[in-house]
């Protein structure tokens, strides 16, 4: 094994896959930066490219850009709270903030170096899962994928807000967005639902318009209210001091964020969920991680740690989702199928045969997960004091710029004009829960989670009816998700009680 | 402000869960089991909260800050002129418009800020990327496409 792994690394630094895999960074690095062009698009744009290239060439180029974009889309994140991809939606909320109050140099060192663990976390996660792993993926079936994906929604939705209230809110806000995922065609009877007779709609709200318009509008106008930059009055401090104080943070929390890597790995290990959801339940756990409600009430207004945990869980869910692509050929995301696609055109089966006979094609991917991250971060740090100096420019001079930004992010999702008129409506509803002071988070897990928890519901219900809810995970999956809820109160009495 | 905006998301919330809920009790148990099983209990949660905001006097009354419909009113200019003109027109007019308009700045600074966002703009999705913008509709009608 140790030989193998030792032969991955070397074919990965041979001179042409190692040029293919800086292409495929150079690419990954726009593709993350640029909201609304996502990973998965640039896979499937890229893959009839990979014809004449030899498996580790064609994985170097099309590992190497799909390993970076969640690093490089937390950039935009953090300095424009525009989320780059739909996976760094969760980085906006506390990494926005840090920018605003002057800290956009250590939150975009957080985001780096958390990016990077979480990199290693995941890959080294695949090359020792890969034996272990099989069984655990056997034991989930429809249920307990349904289970999961509502202990998600109870975990953001109870720690995003405080008290009783904000809990309420939080709820309330995760089941719109269930609820808005079910607009489009629906998969099983094929009803067109809250479609409103138009064509548009049929398949569902997107993503990208929904989040670029729930995250980034509300902040433009913020923008446009306050007349200054986006780091406001605060004083711009020493950008790589900054940078290297979240490098510190990383080390500071280094079990928070290999526990968050750890969370993602395991979200990426599960076929359907996605990176979307991974960041999400990674933010919960870091919300959770604060001993106090006092400090959980930091969160939001720009604590590190809610950077560090999506930072780690959106490059470590790469190397979880590989493993039952690798494994089985069952994709864990729509970028892990469409790699699965480049799998077939380069004539490898996955399954056994990628565990044996190509086992050194398998640990180049590892090496290549590890190497496009570290090359990355380090241009990333090269640059980070001409990218944070972008947060003290005149926020009516960036206004046009990141209007412009916006409006193509979005159209480009789908190349139509309803995505722009939906990014101003969400852009609508976000502005309405920035005022009332709503959690937006759950909503956005809520959307996330919508289609496939339905699918997941439909299938329990009609292979097993009401029988699906005394399955032994199901029931600890119920137990956690009702201790989830609990937690908060429990959290707060007992503070009331030491005080 | 927070009182209102909470009120007019609960009962927003409360409509849309009413609405599919109505909606879906016309449709196949396969389609509407998802909807039914959110819609019903998000319609009560949104009902707590609109009774729990108009009886919470404690919920303070912040006025609206100033100048929020003048942003909306850019971005939806902004779109508008997206549609009408196509996105290569539209990116040039509105960059220069609001910088002249609105943020007052010089004809020069303003001129190259533009040409610099537009040459972004180009080089990057319609010459590298080769993304399809449509023309526009006043474009299209003068048949200039």
């Amino acid at each position: 094994m140790l030989e193998a792994l030792w032969e991955g690394l070397l074919l990965v630094l041979q001179w042409k896959a190692f040029g293919f895999m800086l292409l495929g960074i150079g690419l990954g690095f726009w593709v993350g930066l640029l909201p609304g062009l996502g990973g998965a698009t640039t896979l499937a744009l890229m893959l009839p490219f990979i014809y004449t290239m030899q498996p580790v060439e064609a994985f170097a180029f099309l590992l190497g850009m799909h390993a970076v974009v969640a690093t490089t889309g937390d950039i935009t994140s953090v300095l424009f709270g525009v989320p780059g991809e739909a996976t760094s939606a969760a980085t906006v909320v506390d990494g926005y903030a840090m920018t605003k109050n002057g800290e956009a140099g250590r939150a975009l060192g957080a985001a780096l170096a958390s990016s990077l663990v979480g990199a290693v976390v995941g890959a080294v996660a695949l090359a020792a899962a890969i034996p272990v792993v099989r069984p655990l993926v056997l034991t989930f079936g429809s249920p307990e994928l349904f289970m999961l994906a509502i202990v998600g929604l109870a975990f953001i939705a109870s720690l995003s807000a405080q008290g009783t209230r904000g809990m309420l809110r939080g709820f309330l806000a995760g089941g719109l967005g269930l609820l808005l995922a079910t607009v489009g065609q629906d998969p099983q009877a094929g009803v067109a639902r809250f479609t409103f007779d138009t064509l548009y709609l049929w398949q569902g709200l997107d993503l990208v318009p929904v989040l670029v318009g729930i995250f980034a509008i509300p902040e433009i106008i913020d923008l446009f209210v306050r007349g200054n930059s986006i780091s406001g009055n605060a004083p711009p401090g020493n950008v790589a001091n900054g940078a290297w104080q979240g490098v510190k943070d990383t080390y500071r929390h280094f079990w928070l964020t290999i526990r968050c890597s750890l969370i993602g790995t395991f979200i990426g290990v599960m076929p359907g969920l996605g990176g979307s959801v991974a960041q999400w339940m990674a933010y919960g756990h870091a919300v959770q991680s604060a001993k106090t409600p006092e400090e959980r009430e930091r969160f939001g207004r720009g604590d590190v740690r809610g950077v560090l945990g999506p930072g780690a869980a959106n490059n470590s869910k790469e190397g979880g989702s590989l493993i039952p692509t690798v494994a089985f050929g069952v994709p864990g995301s729509t970028a892990m199928a469409i790699l699965l696609g480049g799998f077939l055109l380069l004539g490898l089966v996955p399954g056994p045969d990628m565990l044996t006979k190509h086992l050194a094609v398998t640990y180049s991917m590892v090496w290549t997960i590890v190497l496009a991250n570290v090359i990355t971060v380090a241009v990333c740090f090269l640059f980070l004091d001409r990218m944070a100096s972008v947060t003290e420019v005149k926020g009516h001079r960036l206004i046009p710029a990141i209007l412009v930004l916006v409006f193509i992010g979005s159209y480009t999702s789908n190349s139509h004009y309803g995505d722009l008129l939906v990014t101003l409506v969400f852009g609508g509803v976000g502005y309405l829960m920035v005022r009332a002071g709503w959690p937006r988070s759950p909503f956005v897990l809520g959307l996330v989670l919508g289609k496939i928890a339905e699918n997941y519901l439909y299938i329990s219900v009609a292979r097993y009816e009401a029988a699906w809810l005394t399955r032994p995970v199901v029931l600890v999956l119920i137990a956690v998700a009702v201790a989830v809820i609990l937690y908060p109160f429990l959290q707060a009495r007992r503070s009331r009680s030491r005080a | 402000m927070p009182r209102n905006a909470s009120l007019a998301l609960a009962v927003g919330i409360m409509l849309a869960a009413g609405y599919a809920v109505f909606a879906a009790k016309g449709w196949q148990w396969k389609a509407a089991l998802f909807p039914l099983a959110i819609g019903i209990p998000l319609f009560c949660l949104a009902a707590v909260e609109v009774l729990w905001t108009l009886i919470d006097k404690k919920t303070a009354e912040e006025p609206a800050p100033r100048s929020v419909a003048l942003p909306w009113a850019w971005m939806i200019a902004f779109l508008a002129v997206i549609v009408l003109l196509g996105f290569p027109v539209a990116v040039a007019v509105f960059v220069l418009a609001y910088l002249k308009l609105q943020a007052k700045e010089s004809w020069l600074f303003s001129i190259v800020f533009t040409a610099a966002i537009w040459a972004a703009f180009y080089g990057l999705f319609d010459l590298l990327l080769h993304l399809p913008f449509p023309a526009g509709w006043i474009i299209e009608w003068l048949g200039l496409a």
